[in-house]
């Protein structure tokens, strides 16, 4: 059929993607779906045959006893303080990631020193290392800093950049005009002015895109946090619903299935809201090589 | 020739926490684990030079050949399947539909769970007797057609025993692995916005269908993109530790969920063989690496970049 | 300047501020008064519960030392991640397993001359338990809570079977009689009630060979995984997969509930006989009532022996929660003071009263037992005076032997080898890391000999020698 589509072809056939969109959504949201279903069933109730989609008596309560779980039992309130940890982590790595990688991808980008290439290369073959590769000598380098133990093993690494992002950020610094820059040198401006108040402006989806990133890689790390925190209180959510599985023997999964969804819940909220800026981010920064 | 010298120590500078940071968290440890890989090592020894005593022995740990048969077959199920879920997502959801906010935050939804969290989840979902895959799937049955008493065709699907047997437990995890394209769809999508439209345009008058469409223009414009997800499928996939771990650390039933990376966190921090871990370790940087220069060598011939 | 300037600035601030407060967060505290002793226990919940008592009970007693009791999963590693790191607890709660791969890497702290500064003797302890805590002639560790294993059986499942309840198989093949005799399947032939099932729970996996005689290692240089004995425990929990069919036992074992729950296969009538230890009755008593009620319906005796071997009557596994002082733990005299008083028999009652176990001590106070809500708590106090009780294996390669063992377990249950083959494999696999295993160690020791007599002086005066 030349010269395009009837109306009526493309209306039916938006129909037909919404029907497909509809049940792969359902597909994709059942996990989550049980999760809160369990999270809102009497402990009883969860392990029930056949299983129940919607709980007989819903147990909103649930979600608060997940917050004091075990404080009966030996003072300690695992589950906010995990919270606490993860964000506080999750703070500092978004902070040091978004700025020291900006930094070192406009280097990269738009200034001209030896070796640059040939530095940026290795940098791209470094995202190949597998973190098994250096997970021992980097405890080792801890342990030698007396840093077992402690959060710093696990944001301060954020602040010396990551190849993915100054990648990342590298491809987007160069879609901007270097004509910008010119104009500017010639006013006068120092490198760091051109870098602060004219690329860093300019580069906020890009930046987004980081910071989402690396908050994600935070927010679910858990090797990391399993190998360098030692105490209940300093455990992030990861490590923390790990916990929640393997302290009794028995799985509380009502328990359990209730702080998960308070684990999950305000990632999807960002995500939501910003995935605008982070799709458009991406795509603006051309990952194509 | 001055003004070029002072950019150039301005760039060192404004490079110089990833010279840090590269040097500290990547060159260091990258040779210290060449050299532990030479050792007797653990968490409360100081290194012994053992020569190639680490990788004699893994070329005849039977357990070493296990989990990287492992990795590689689910690397070999996962990843085709990933590639293909995700750009299938992300080809519907270029299209100009209304909520496709939503449609892009539930399918996104999965990548932004705790893997861990996932990974409780599933193993109950998973369940051979209790969970609740098989018991949507124990409604795919036929009562059949009686004739003489005979039900004819009649059939009740049995979901297998996922976790439980080792024949279905690999599947499972990499039908699971579906559920974490997020990312990749994302940056598909990303990709698709770039693609000019004026192509569409003048391919819809030639009279192109949608298949041709996407096959003509869409793939060959998105190839770069395709090579890119492809290079980190094969970067994390290799890798895959939180999701069999948490379900099975001891990679059972009968070690079909072994995964490299689990030898190598059990080798490092529950054998006390960190240096025999540094070895498998280095192992896996090779495979990586030549499978990537595989990736970019082969694609060489069917990725197009725009400017060249 | 304009506004947006300080943006930079500020970011940095709130980063300083935020790391600053981390810091805090992962201090532990140090307030100022008596000495803080930290102590990483594993258990929650009431076993946790009940340390907290002791731990309690001790701050109280006296004024010098405070114990801070914090609660540390996966303790085991935890420990040696933290000794590696130079900054352990003064007291870790381990498993009694853990002790030979610790002393063989120099991380515990030798008890000897604690142990005679406050005249705690092997001869006040049930040997066993005592035992367990030594290594190469060192004390390394003192009991915290001990545990020994039985066969548990439930009557009423018996009498259903047309058993007499009162009479529990004796020998191997008694059970397996009685076994047949209860298993009853549903009209598709999958099983609904088993009579005897060896994978649940499946925590001594590694201990089967045990019940027939058979040993892992011989102590020094040799593997024994497939000693005869071994192989004719492991072909015995294969005909068992014989009996049921292995697709139908893999299924039944699958739809088992969570153990501590009610739909705990023993609990919930599923399993009438389970080898189990003496914290069963706690689970039984929480989520089983029709095992309590109207009558008792269920009993522990000594797990049965193989018929041609009595000389095997009343073998239990023994095994204990251990209280070890890590090299390089900041207060060692005071951590002492506190796991001397678990010792007394006051501490270690109000522990073992809470955690309903019996005691490692040979003096009880006749209280104890009648204070003692398991009905079978002379049975388990008794078991591990026999001269039959075992515990685990103490060989430096234990974590990676008892995968291999658990692996093994696996295949023969599914029927993928034989016993004969599952064992040869593990016995080619563990021999060869023994081996380099005692090589190594024994240079690591000759370094460590070689390395100046100042060192190894400084060495043995902390081993109180």
């Amino acid at each position: 059929m030349p010269g395009g589509k009837s109306k009526g072809t493309s209306q039916r056939n938006a129909w037909v993607l919404h029907i497909a969109l509809v049940a792969l959504s359902f597909l994709f949201l059942f996990p989550l779906l049980w999760m809160i279903s369990t999270a809102l069933k009497v402990e009883a109730e969860t392990m029930r045959q056949p299983p129940t989609w919607i709980p007989t008596d819903f147990q909103w309560v649930n979600f608060a006893k997940a917050f004091t779980y075990g404080r009966a039992e030996l003072g300690y309130i695992p589950f906010l303080i995990y919270g606490r940890n993860t964000l506080i982590l999750c703070a500092l790595t978004v902070a040091g990631a978004v700025l020291s990688n900006a930094i070192v991808a406009y280097a990269f980008a738009r200034m001209r020193w030896p070796g640059r290439d040939l530095f940026f290369a290795i940098t791209l073959a470094t995202m190949m290392v597998p973190f098994p590769v250096t997970m021992v000598p980097v405890y080792g380098l801890f342990r030698s800093l007396g840093w077992i133990g402690t959060f710093r093993p696990l944001w301060v690494p954020a602040w010396f950049g990551s190849a993915f992002s100054i990648f990342l950020l590298r491809q987007f610094f160069r879609t901007l005009p270097f004509e910008l820059s010119e104009a500017a040198r010639i006013d006068g401006c120092s490198e760091w002015q051109i870098f602060r108040q004219i690329i860093l402006p300019l580069s906020k989806p890009a930046l987004a895109v980081v910071a989402l990133f690396t908050f994600m890689g935070t927010w679910n790390d858990f090797l990391q946090p399993l190998i360098y925190l030692q105490y209940q209180h300093t455990f992030t959510l990861s490590v923390g619903l790990q916990a929640f599985q393997t302290q009794h023997g028995g799985t509380q999964w009502s328990m359990l299935m209730a702080a998960a969804t308070m684990v999950v819940a305000p990632v999807i909220a960002i995500f939501f809201f910003a995935q605008k800026q982070f799709i458009q981010g991406i795509a603006v920064t051309g990952l194509k090589g | 020739m001055k003004a070029r010298k002072t950019e150039a120590w301005t760039a060192v500078l404004f490079a110089s926490p990833w010279i840090i940071g590269f040097s500290v968290f990547l060159l260091y440890p990258l040779l210290a684990s060449i050299y532990y890989s030479f050792c007797d090592y653990s968490v409360l020894r100081s290194p012994v030079w053992i020569g190639l005593a680490n990788y004699r022995d893994l070329i005849k740990d039977e357990v070493f050949w296990k989990t990287l048969w492992n990795t590689g077959l689910y690397a070999m199920m996962a990843l085709p399947l990933g590639v293909l879920v995700a750009f299938a997502l992300a080809l519907m959801l270029n299209a100009k539909i209304r909520g496709l906010t939503i449609y892009r935050t539930i399918f996104f939804l999965p990548s932004l769970v705790p893997q861990v969290a996932l990974s409780v989840l599933w193993l109950w979902i998973f369940n051979g007797e209790y969970g609740i895959l098989n018991n949507a799937l124990g409604f795919l049955h036929f009562g059949g057609i009686p004739i003489m008493g005979h039900h004819f065709l009649a059939f009740q699907f049995h979901g297998p025993n996922w976790l439980g047997d080792p024949s279905w437990s690999k599947p499972a995890l990499v039908l699971l692995s579906a559920w974490g394209v997020g990312n990749a769809m994302v940056i598909y999508l990303a990709g698709l916005q770039d693609v000019p439209q004026s192509l569409y345009e003048a391919a819809d008058l030639d009279g192109a269908g949608w298949w041709a469409k996407t096959r003509n223009i869409t793939i060959p414009m998105l190839s770069p993109v395709i090579l890119f997800n492809l290079i980190m499928g094969i970067i994390g996939t290799l890798q895959v530790f939180a999701v069999p771990y948490v379900m099975s650390p001891s990679g059972s039933p009968a070690r079909s969920i072994y995964f490299y990376t689990m030898y190598i966190f059990d080798n490092a921090f529950m054998y006390q063989k960190m240096g025999y871990a540094c070895a498998m370790g280095w192992i896996m940087f090779v495979i990586i690496l030549l499978l990537t220069l595989g990736a970019i060598k082969l694609s060489d011939r069917h990725v197009h970049y725009e400017n060249s | 300047m304009r506004f947006k300037d300080l943006t930079l600035p500020l970011v940095f601030i709130v980063c300083i501020v935020v790391a600053w407060y981390s810091e805090l967060l992962t201090r532990p505290p140090k307030p100022d008064g008596p000495v803080h002793v930290s102590y990483w226990e594993k258990w929650t919940g009431f076993e946790g519960s009940a340390m907290r008592a002791v731990v309690d009970a001790f701050n109280a007693s006296q004024a010098d030392v405070h114990v801070d009791l914090l609660t540390v999963s996966n303790i085991e590693r935890k420990t040696l991640f933290a000794i590696s790191g130079g900054n352990p607890p003064d007291i870790a709660g381990l498993f009694g397993p853990n002790l030979a791969e610790y002393v063989d890497d120099n991380a515990l702290r030798p008890l000897d001359s604690y142990c005679r500064q406050y005249s705690i003797q092997r001869s006040q302890y049930v040997p066993i338990f005592y035992d367990i805590g030594t290594y190469d002639g060192h004390v390394y560790s003192l009991p915290s809570t001990p545990a020994c294993t039985a066969l548990h059986y439930n009557k009423q499942m018996f009498r259903a079977a047309g058993l007499n309840a009162e009479h529990p198989p004796q020998t191997i093949e008694e059970l397996d009689e009685a076994a047949a005799k209860i298993t009853t399947r549903k009209p598709d032939g999958s099983i609904d009630h088993a009579g005897f099932l060896p994978a649940d729970p499946g925590w001594w996996a590694w201990s089967w060979g045990y019940l027939f005689g058979g040993r892992l290692w011989d102590g020094k240089s040799r593997i024994t995984a497939n000693s005869p004995e071994n192989v004719r425990a492991f072909a015995w929990i294969q005909s068992y997969s014989d009996r049921y069919g292995s697709k139908e036992l893999s299924k039944f074992e699958s739809g088992l509930g969570q153990f501590s729950s009610p739909q705990n296969p023993f609990l919930s009538n599923k399993v009438a006989m389970e080898l189990q230890g003496v914290w069963m009755y706690n689970f039984i008593h929480q989520y089983s009532p029709q095992l309590e009620k109207p009558v008792l319906n269920w009993a522990a005796v000594p797990f049965p022996h193989p018929a041609n071997r009595p000389d095997l009557a009343n073998l239990t596994i023994a095994d204990e929660d251990i209280l070890v002082i890590p090299r390089g733990a900041q207060h060692p005299d005071a951590a002492f003071k506190f796991i001397a008083f678990v010792q007394s028999q006051k501490g270690m009652e109000m522990l073992c009263m809470g955690q309903k176990k019996e005691s490692p001590l040979l003096s009880v106070t006749p209280a104890f037992y009648k204070q003692h809500p398991n009905p079978f708590i002379h049975l388990f106090a008794d078991m591990p005076k026999s001269k039959n009780v075992i515990s685990a294996p103490k060989i430096g390669i234990w974590p990676e032997y008892q995968d291999e063992l658990k692996n093994a377990y696996d295949l023969i249950e599914r029927k993928e080898r034989t016993a004969q083959q599952a064992l040869d494999y593990v016995q080619a696999r563990m021999q060869p890391k023994w081996d380099q295993y005692l090589e190594r160690l024994k240079s690591r020791r000759e370094t460590a000999r070689a390395e100046g007599a100042l060192a190894k002086n400084h060495a043995l005066s902390g081993a109180g020698q």
